[in-house]
Parts: C-alpha cells; structure tokens; sequence
C-alpha cells in the first residue's frame, strides 16, 4: 500500500507577506486609474501615471500575489517543499520594495524607471531560480509541470524584454522599442499568467469541486497550441506580417478554448454541487478569457490596427480573465493560510471554523457582482467615449477594491 | 480499547474544508487496535497534495489522544485504493449535493 510522502512545511508568513503587499497595491492602482479616468477615454494609455498604475496592477497585486501563491501551491501540487524556503524572504524585500520604487519613478521620472526595474528584476532572477531548483525535485514530471515550467520560462522572458524597455528609456538606445515593448506585454500577461492560471486550474479546479474520474486529454493539445501561438504573435510584432499574427491569434485562441473545454470536463465531473461562490467567480473568468481570445482573432482577421481598441481588449483581457481569477482563488487561499497558522494545531481538541466560515460568502457575492457590473460599464463607456460613464465607473470599482482587500485583511483577524 | 469509541471519535475530525467529518467523507481505511492499546488509522485523502494534509492527520492524532487510556496513535496515510466519491456515505452525499 503506498504511503503518502507530502511535505507540507510551508512557512505561510512567506506567502502572506506576498499577498498583503498585493493587495495594497492593487488599490494604489484602481485610485490612479480612476485620478486618470480622463487620459484613458482619450486612448492616451503610454502615459508615465497608467504606466505606474499597469506595472501596479500587473506587478504589485497579480505578480506579487502569484509569487506569493506559488510558495503555498507548488507543495501542494507538486509534492514537493520549497527549494531553500527561509530565502524567499529575498525576493519578497526586493520584489515588493521594487515595485515601489519602480511604479513611482515611472510616474515621477521614467527615464530612471531603470533603477526600480533593476531591483525587481533581481528578486524576480531570485524567484525564479528557487522556483526552478524546487521543480527539479519534482519527481512526477505532470501536465501541470510543463504548464508552470514553460509560465516560469515565460516570466524570464518578460523580465528580459521589460529590462531592456527601461534601459531604452534611460538611453534610448534600443532599436525596436515597439517590438520589445509588445512581446513583453505579450509574454507577461498572455504568457506568464495565463500558463500560470492553466497549470494550477488542472489541481484547483477539481479539488475545489471535489471533481473526480475525468480526464485531462485536452491539456497537452492546450498547452502546445498556446505555446506555438504566442510564439507566432510574438514573432509578428518583428516581421510585421499580418498573416503570421492571424495564424498566433488563432492558435492561441484554440489553446485556450482547449484549456476551456477541459475545465467543463472537471466542472461536469464534480461531486460538489453547491460551489464557493468565489470560487464561481474564478470559472466565469476562464470563460470571459476565452471570449476575449476570439475577439482578438476577429480583431486579427478584419486587421483592426486602431491602439485605442486594441488596448481595450488588452485591459478587458487582464482585468476579466487575470485579475479575476486571482480575485476568485485568493477568496480560498487566504483563508486557507491564515486557518492554517491559527487553527491546524487545535483541530481534534476542540471546536474550529470551518474555511467557509472565515470569510464573509455573502459580501463576496455582492463585492463580484459589483464588480463584473461595473467593469462592463466601464469597458462600454470607453467604447461609446462616454466620459460620465467611465468615471462612475472606475469609482465603482475603486471602492470595490478596497472593500475586497479589506474583506481579505479581515480574514486575518479571525 | 473498544472500537466504537474510536470511531466514534473519528467522527469529531472535520474537513475544514467540505465540513464534513472524515468517517463520512470515506477517508478511514481501517482502524486496528493492539494490545498496549495503541492504534494505527489507515486513512487516505480526498486528493494527494490536499493543503489539509497535517491538519487533518494531526486531527486524527488530537481526538484520539483524548480518550481515556489511549496509547500511541499512529495515522499511516495511503494512496491506494485512491480515494472517490463512491466512498463516501448517504449523509455526506446529500451535505455536497446540497
């Protein structure tokens, strides 16, 4: 009878460390989005304060929050404990402290953006060799594995192309700007964090849902087409040929529809009908995700060149899909952590809450409902260029920021 | 050391995450009692890597510890048979299926 060999030592201050800071930076964000509510409606999206307010919301809340994650998930998946754990105290001081310096010198002085980009990319390097040590320990090389492996090679490439983005501010002496500055979007929010999401929705999905018999059969097709997809795209933005970016955009699409398709096996395969409502909330992003890749395709087909819809499609992609899904998921896994340090010990000796009962379902509910609203009305208001519509909007979803963040900060005190 | 009172014990271990107790859930395997009246839980869990898996074995550990002239307790936790919903009893079925 094989016996379990788990090693579920994670220091937990590490991953909450990561996700506090998040937090806190996602709000900082949505208040300066919502401050340049009016540059956004006129297309004005390269501007130093969205700049700062992009790098906030992609590196201080989703970047920071997936590391964080990663040091509770990758046990948990992979069976396996952190490479050398006590040193992801490093990329955390530097990771965090370079956001910081690095979102404010690209909205105060964007020639020295370098200076902060220097410092996350020394805790980013950090991050990803404990993380690639700790996945050489691996010794079931899983689905899952070749998703998070080829993120993390997806990651290292983002932080290439975003190095030499900011050394070109400071010298302007990088040719292709344009094109580096795409791939980098492309392979951060497209690559990094989608590959990411997939790898961990193949052990999330069906352990929330207590999902059983069903197959993962369509992973490998997902993964290779999405791969060969944003290996096209990312070629187009060099060679300029519209055909080659047709052909990425499709293959990526069909990547994730793929992914998409395996989700509802595991969904239809569940044994837990009445699913966490955030949880709710983290599969109805796969499916926004997905609609937004069509739309992309449709984009490509009918050669859309226009900046202003493009980057719309971009903001809907990261804030429907990405955004949402780690909304959705940190509603599990800070309760989780935090049950974890407070009450583990005492299970069996007396009476302890359930994770259910460390968060408030009910806010949740209202809190995601609110939000999906109003990043629609938001996204339509930026369509029909109505200025009204995009200020109420994002002061919506401002005040729904912080009352997400602080609704997860409770959870702490419980 | 009856039996009974083991597992009625084991009833009182909840998964803090389905809530609900790991004998319903199907997780206990066997129980078997020695002489010096230590005992030794084969149980499994409902998928391998669960983030519960201390907690929950420490749980085990816990309950047990409390009852009058208990002697060591060993959780010795397994893979095979894999764990599947068909395990689970009627109770548990109807909390999932809300």
């Amino acid at each position: 009878m094989p016996t379990a060999n788990i090693k579920s030592d994670t220091d937990i201050r590490l991953p909450l460390s990561f996700i506090v800071f998040g937090l806190m930076a996602f709000v900082v964000a949505q208040i300066i989005v919502f401050i340049n509510s009016g540059s956004i409606l006129q297309g004005h999206f390269r501007i130093p304060d969205i700049w700062s307010a992009a790098h906030l919301l992609l590196l201080g809340f989703a970047m920071i929050v997936a590391m964080g994650a990663m040091y509770q998930l990758v046990p948990v998946v992979f069976l396996t404990s952190i490479w050398r754990q006590k040193l992801g105290y490093l990329p955390l001081l530097f990771s965090c402290s370079g956001v910081v310096v690095f979102a404010g010198l690209l909205a105060f002085s964007p020639t020295n953006s370098i200076y902060g980009a220097i410092i996350v990319v020394i805790g980013i390097s950090m991050f990803l060799i404990q993380m690639v040590f700790t996945l050489r320990q691996t010794e079931k090389k899983s689905i899952m594995y070749t998703f998070v492996f080829a993120a993390l090679v997806m990651l290292f490439l983002t932080m290439a192309a975003g190095f030499l983005l900011a050394y070109s501010f400071a010298t302007k002496d990088v040719a292709f700007h344009e094109s580096i500055f795409y791939t980098h979007i492309l392979f951060g929010v497209v690559g990094w964090f989608s590959l990411l999401i997939f790898g961990f929705s193949y052990k999330l999905v069906p352990m929330f849902s207590l999902s059983h018999g069903y197959s993962t059969h369509y992973a490998k097709y997902a993964i290779t087409s999405y791969i060969i997809g944003l290996l096209f795209v990312s070629v187009s933005f060099w060679i300029q040929i519209a055909y080659v970016q047709s052909i990425g955009f499709l293959l990526l699409a069909i990547g994730f529809t793929l992914f998409t398709y395996n989700m509802k096996i595991i969904y239809q395969n569940r044994f837990k009908k009445k699913l966490d409502k955030p949880f709710i909330f983290s599969l109805i992003a796969i499916v926004l995700g997905n609609l937004i890749h069509i739309i992309a395709v449709l984009f490509a087909l009918e050669g859309v060149q226009s900046a202003f819809h493009w980057g719309i499609l971009l903001f809907s992609y990261i804030i429907c899909w990405i955004i949402f899904s780690i909304l959705g998921y940190l509603y599990k896994i800070v309760p989780f952590l935090w049950w974890t340090k407070k009450y583990a010990d005492h299970i069996g000796k007396e009476k302890v809450p359930t994770l259910k009962e460390m968060i408030n379902e009910k806010l949740a509910v209202v809190l995601f409902t609110v939000l999906t609203v109003s990043v629609l009305l938001l996204i339509g208001s930026m369509l029909a260029q109505m200025a009204v519509g995009v200020w109420l909007a994002q002061g919506i979803i401002m005040i729904v920021s912080t009352v997400y963040a602080v609704s997860i900060i409770v959870v702490l005190f419980k | 050391m009856e039996r009974e009172v083991i597992e009625k014990s084991l009833y009182e271990v909840i998964d803090p995450e389905l809530a609900i107790n790991i004998v319903d859930l199907g997780l206990v395997y066997d129980i078997q009692i020695f002489e010096s009246n230590d005992v030794l839980i084969v149980m499994t869990l409902t998928t391998p890597g669960c983030p519960m898996h201390d907690s929950i074995v420490n749980g085990v550990k816990n309950r047990l510890q409390k009852i009058d002239e208990m002697g060591e307790v060993t959780v010795e936790l397994v893979w095979e048979p894999v764990w599947n919903p068909s395990h689970m009893s009627l109770e548990a079925k109807k909390q999932l299926f809300g």
